[in-house]
């Protein structure tokens, strides 16, 4: 088969290859009945200079990498998590110039000069962050995989003002996602560092 | 993901012209599009990042306010012109998403989200939005989250976004800036478009388009606007229903009023005639419960979702309660 | 340093690695591409689109894959007691299924390329309706009954009504995944997400037939499970043939949308419950029923029924099963498999009961319990304290003063209130394993098993257990595990992990006094006759309690033996015990609920949660877990269903925004409490397991709420706020 010229469309349809259709509803058919034909396009990488818990980095990445991706296959730093990938577990949460932000929607390429901190840069000179101390006596978490991206909306929460009550801290902590349901420490822990 | 060139765009000039250009595609705040990108649902051959050339300011102006394309959700959402002023516009960025996206997420971008429809999201379902020609999945099928007004046979698809469920009820303008021409303005009611036949269109922004900005007229409704939305869970979901609700008040006598619904339909829903009854009448919960009936008249729903119906009336009767205690 | 989990430091700095996480040199990525039908057969792949994809290394499908000796043929397969043999098949049983593994040089490429991957069926039909497919289905008896259904047939009360429940999905929240490489041409090492790594490293060993000492398996920390990661799921035999196919490390990681359907969900469930009272709330005869989605392929089954025929004094009891084979997926244990289901069928339907007999629940739960005997195998209960979590439950509430016997007579504006419970109870298990303890010359410990810990808190509870027995400073003793070459250990599961292990650990801390007394006997012969428990464990090397100090430095004990380190490994498990007793866990869930009578939405806005584990560990952990689970049976009840398009059969909807589980802001603050008393029978600490009993009952604690706020008796699972509006 040709490769057709570039168009807006991802995939071109043709129809050559049908597949068996006795059981799909007459109106979805079309569909099926196309076989899809890619363009392949060749990847491209681009130079970025970003800083990550003040170090910074300049790297040729491909156009395509996420942050989060970038942290944790390239620069090693695994502590944000990959949850979903897609914005909607909380997982990934980092600060992009000191503002709680997902990872996993962020491109690397989009990072050039930004200041990104992650967990592994919220400890300084080798002393627990104090939200990260209260996690740890408020046993915020049980299998810790929700726990980085927890404790850095936490901190986040925290200098947003957003503690008022239960019910606030519950609402502004809802972007991350924890299946263990560990949200009694949770909220416990930022109610003890926002009361400091 | 497919591979594609990144582009570091500086003016809005420039911004335009390239985007023109077939295969061509804006980012900002990202949080929708990259997620469609990693599904291979947009796949841009060019991806032109506007970050740094989209004004990122909130002024007010002769008629009232403009918010930067490029400003993010959650900066619109506790700024205080916006809070005291517009709080509608406020309290429904506040009920979308969650504080990480907010803070990523522009303004213009958020007019420009598509659909959260399963069958969009899945590309291996038939959907007419995201295949033209193959079938809509939805509307014999998961259409609990589906319209219940102003779809067609081609697409029950609903818009997702809050925000423009209040710019809508605020009758927002968006600015766009074209390659042709300086300026053009598109009334919030004209910019969405209801699927029909086309249901791939989600807007009538031109191909060379970038949204600019967002003007907001002043306006009475400060006082007494509330935004209700019902979700399958408390926070951090898309609305099955919502109601962007904003009275003007003369003591107890309804100025002016102003409804508009998410979840309900492909564009964010004005329901006009409710608000041509609330007109002049006494602010009272029979008022209230005349007006929602008045609503739910124009819905028609599909197999699965009949219960936004009795949703919707309820959640008028909220919004509009709440107006008076806001 | 405060005191937290063992890991704790870890897991708040980010170090912990889980399965992906590792550095391996020269790894390289793969991603799965599934089939795009739900039943047929696979006729041709396309792939030249992804070949040429920079940086793809291979594309392996069931035509050129290595091949896996134990699927050498189809009888083969069916003796590996491997339901799906992916990639040695061209048989396509569900839309998803993996039909071909991308491997490229990275995760971009990876990922690029398997979205090229296409293939051409033969189509077959199929079926995925479970609603319109299980009345045809027969039921068949199952367990023991008891009595006679005519017994009751006269019964005062009755209660008889139909429950289902949607197909839930367990989403841990690390992705599963697998890091593999064959590290010699007959070793094998994993990098992989479960929680078994023994069960893992057993049944690679069992299909590549070679020996399990030739494959490690290693699962230090381990983002969630909830039963998706008991067994060995096809990523992983990918991920292995990959390995072998490139000859690198290859590592998967499954995207969210295929956590939905290639690691189990909790089945769809009809159930059916009949039970009747006399007048003064006695009960009579249950008649339980219940029927669940599996897949064609596999034979999962789980006991939904059995539940009823534990908790009550039921003098009549028969239940029925049946499952219901779906092109979907295979379903797995979920946390508290069958009992969680059950209970929702079971104590909602004596809610009802109560509003007939006009009886609190409270009551006629306490009235009823089997607190002394098992009704099932009539053995008495080791321990039961259920009528006192119900009692203090019960008292936290201020059931009595707020729950009112009148359904849907509190209002609040809009809000109605209402107070609802339910019951959980599961089997107390306990298995055997194998603990090891080694100590340092500086003496410090370090506690060891191949059990992995999935949030539960196990390694603390070692931690806690060894220190108990032996007064080493906790700071002092270390925790290992989560790596097959430790000592042996069941996977984590079914609530008896630290009940296994506490059992392991004291036997190895038994044994490790009686090796010191051995090697302190070389340096002080008083040491050949001591009492192994009379020796303490002090800053610098052991004393005796009673019997004249004589210390003996750990300086010495290492110098004079000539050792680098003590070693020491006990196995220990269930005994006759078993014979004796019977075991449980119990839990009484008390909620109040507020619903909106105009738009459906309902709020939990308490939940009172009392626990009989035994004896408490950990206190912090174990009230975590059944807070947590509080908040998956808060998702059960509310918020949890896979939808499933009947005509296209296949799962939609399957990410985190379509597929909702609880928020933070979904919960209340949670009130747990224990009963606390231990179960000297169960194992050397008295305790009894407690994962799952926290998520059995509460659902059903739920809906009795709604019920008593609204006066709508909803039966079917997730009560959305559709199904309260349309009521």
């Amino acid at each position: 088969m040709e490769k057709q010229t570039i168009s807006r469309r991802f995939f071109l349809f043709t129809s050559s290859m049908a597949a068996s259709l006795a059981f799909i509803p007459a109106g979805v058919k079309a569909f099926y009945n196309n076989v899809k034909r890619a363009i392949v396009r060749s990847k491209e990488k681009e130079t970025v200079s970003i800083i990550v818990n003040k170090q910074k980095h300049t790297l040729s990445v491909d156009s395509r990498t996420t942050l989060l991706d970038l942290l944790r296959e390239e620069l090693h730093l695994t502590g944000s998590k990959k949850g979903c990938d897609h914005g909607q577990c909380g997982a990934c949460t980092v600060h992009i110039d000191g503002q709680r932000a997902l990872s996993c929607l962020s491109l690397a390429v989009m990072m050039e000069g930004h200041e990104i901190t992650t967990i592994e840069g919220l400890a300084q000179d080798g002393k627990l962050h104090p939200m990260q101390q209260a996690f740890l006596e408020c046993d915020g978490f049980q299998c810790g995989y929700c726990t980085p991206g927890q404790i850095m909306s936490a901190v986040a929460c925290v200098n947003e003002g957003r503690t008022g009550s239960v019910a606030e801290i519950k609402e502004f902590m809802s972007g991350n996602l924890c299946r263990c349901g560990a949200y009694n420490g949770i909220v416990e822990s930022i109610q003890k560092v926002a009361a400091r | 993901m497919r591979p594609f060139t990144f582009q570091r765009i500086q003016s809005l000039d420039q911004a335009s012209a390239r985007k023109a250009n077939d295969g061509h595609q804006c980012i900002a705040g990202g949080t929708n599009l990259l997620d469609l990108m990693k599904k291979n649902i947009t796949v841009p051959e060019v991806l032109l990042d506007i970050t740094k050339a989209l004004p990122d300011q909130i002024e007010t102006t002769a008629k009232g306010i403009r918010i930067g394309a490029m400003v993010r959700n959650s900066a619109a959402a506790n700024h205080d012109l916006i809070r005291s002023k517009f709080p509608l516009v406020s309290k429904a960025l506040l009920a979308g998403a969650s504080p990480q996206i907010r803070n990523m997420a522009s303004i213009g971008g958020n007019l420009l989200q598509r659909t959260r429809c399963p069958y969009f999201y899945d590309t291996t379902l038939p959907c007419n939005k995201r295949n033209p020609g193959t079938g809509c999945g939805a509307i014999d099928g998961e259409n609990r989250m589906s319209a219940i007004v102003g779809y067609s046979t081609e697409c029950v698809a609903v818009h997702p976004s809050d925000l423009c469920i209040a710019l809508a009820a605020l009758d927002a303008n968006v600015i766009i800036r074209t390659t042709d021409k300086k300026e053009t303005i598109i009334p919030f009611k004209d910019f969405h478009r209801l699927p029909g036949e086309t249901p791939e269109q989600d807007n009538n922004l031109p191909v060379s388009g970038i949204i600019t900005a967002v003007d907001i007229p002043s306006n009475q409704f400060f006082k007494n606007a509330a935004y209700v939305k019902l979700r399958d869970r408390e926070s951090y979901a898309f609305a099955l229903i919502s109601v962007a609700a904003a009275l003007e008040l003369n003591g107890n006598k309804i100025v002016q009023a102003r409804l508009a619904s998410g979840g309900v339909a492909h564009k964010p829903w004005r329901w006009y005639e409710a608000e041509a009854f609330l007109k002049g009448k006494n602010a009272t919960l029979e008022t209230f419960q005349k007006a929602a009936a008045i609503v739910v008249k124009e819905t028609k729903p599909l197999s699965n979702n009949a219960f936004k119906v009795p949703m919707l009336k309820g959640a008028v009767e909220v919004a509009l309660q709440n107006c008076l205690n806001a | 340093m405060a005191e937290g989990r063992v890991e704790g430091i870890s897991k708040v700095t980010g170090s912990g690695k889980y399965a992906a996480e590792y550095k391996v040199d020269n790894v390289c990525y793969g991603v799965i591409v599934g089939s795009t039908i739900p039943a047929g057969e696979i006729e041709a792949y396309h792939l030249d689109d992804a070949k040429e994809v920079a940086g793809v290394l291979d594309i392996i499908t069931h035509l050129n894959r290595p091949s896996i000796p134990a699927f050498e043929n189809e009888e083969s397969i069916k003796k590996s007691g491997f339901s799906l043999p992916v990639l040695h098949t061209d048989k396509v049983f569900f839309k998803g299924q993996p039909i071909a593994l991308v491997i490229a040089e990275t995760l971009e490429d990876a990922t690029y390329a398997a979205s090229l991957v296409t293939a051409t069926y033969k189509q077959s039909s199929f079926n995925v309706d479970f609603d319109t497919t299980h009345p045809s289905i027969p039921l068949a008896g199952t367990g023991k009954e008891r009595g006679t259904m005519d017994a009751w047939s006269n019964a005062a009360f009755v209660a008889d009504a139909e429950y289902n429940i949607k197909h839930e999905v367990h989403n841990p929240m690390e992705m599963h995944a697998t890091i593999a490489t064959w590290v010699s041409k007959d070793k094998l090492k994993l990098w992989d997400k479960n929680q078994g790594v023994n069960n893992v490293q057993g049944t690679l060993s069992r299909l590549w037939k070679m020996p399990a000492a030739n494959i490690e398996v290693i699962s230090e920390f381990v983002g969630g499970g909830f039963g998706a990661g008991l067994l060995v799921w096809p990523h992983v035999l990918m991920t292995v043939m990959a390995a072998q196919q490139v000859k690198r490390p290859v590592k998967v990681v499954l995207t969210r949308p295929q956590m939905f359907t290639l690691v189990g969900y909790r089945p769809q469930a009809w159930q059916k419950v009949k039970i009747g009272a006399d007048k003064d709330g006695n009960f009579l005869g249950i008649l339980h029923q219940s029927k669940h989605s599996k897949s064609v392929y596999d034979n999962y089954r789980e006991g939904i029924t059995r539940i009823s025929r534990m908790l009550y004094k039921i003098p009549n009891a028969k239940t029925e099963e049946a499952t219901v084979s779906l092109n979907l997926s295979a379903p797995t244990w979920m946390r508290g498999p069958g009992d969680c289901s059950g209970a929702f069928g079971l104590e909602c339907a004596i809610d009802e009961l109560s509003y007939q007999l006009k009886k609190d629940p409270v009551q006629l739960r306490l009235q009823n319990l089997a607190t002394e005997i098992d009704p099932d195998t009539q053995k008495p209960w080791s321990t039961n304290f259920l009528n006192e979590c119900v009692e203090k439950g019960a008292a936290n509430i201020e059931w009595a003063k707020y729950r009112k016997a009148q359904p849907a007579s509190v209002k609040e504006g809009d809000w109605m209130i209402g107070y609802g419970m339910a019951c959980g109870m599961w089997f107390a298990g306990r298995s055997k394993a194998s603990a090891g303890i080694k100590m340092q010359k500086d003496g410090t410990i370090s506690v060891e098993t191949a059990m992995t810990d999935i949030g539960t808190g196990t390694g603390t509870g070692m931690q806690n257990i060894a220190h108990d027995n032996l007064g080493i400073p906790k700071n002092k003793i270390k925790v290992n595990l989560g790596n097959s070459n430790l000592p042996a250990a069941p996977s984590q599961g079914g609530s008896t992990g630290l009940s296994t292990m506490s059992g392991a650990v004291v036997a190895a801390c038994n044994e490790f006094r009686k090796k010191i007394a051995e090697l302190a006997s070389v340096v002080d012969e008083a040491y050949k006759h001591v009492n192994p428990a009379d020796i303490v464990f002090t800053k610098n090397g052991v004393a005796l309690q009673t019997q004249g100090n004589r210390p003996v430095s750990y300086e010495n004990i290492f110098a004079k033996n000539n050792l680098e380190i003590i070693d020491v490994q006990a196995t220990s498990g269930p005994g006759e015990e078993r014979q004796k007793y019977a075991f449980c866990s119990g839990a009484a869930h008390f909620v109040r609920v507020k619903v909106h009578a105009k738009t459906g939405k309902v709020k939990v806005d308490k939940i009172v949660s009392v626990v009989d584990a035994g004896y408490v560990v950990n206190d912090k952990a174990a009230a975590n877990q059944i807070s947590g689970a509080a908040v998956g049976g808060l998702g059960m009840a509310l918020t949890e269903e896979q939808l499933v398009d009947h005509k296209l059969g296949c799962v939609v909807g399957n990410d985190l925004a379509g597929y909702h589980f609880p928020v933070n802001a979904d919960a209340p603050i949670i009130d747990v409490s224990f009963i606390g008393k231990p179960d000297v029978n169960i194992n050397p600490a008295g305790a009894k397991g407690l994962g799952e009993v926290g998520i059995i009952g509460m659902a059903p604690a739920v809906a009795n709420a709604i019920y008593n706020a609204t006066g709508k008796r909803l039966r079917n699972l997730p009560i959305t706020p559709d199904k309260v509006l349309m009521a």
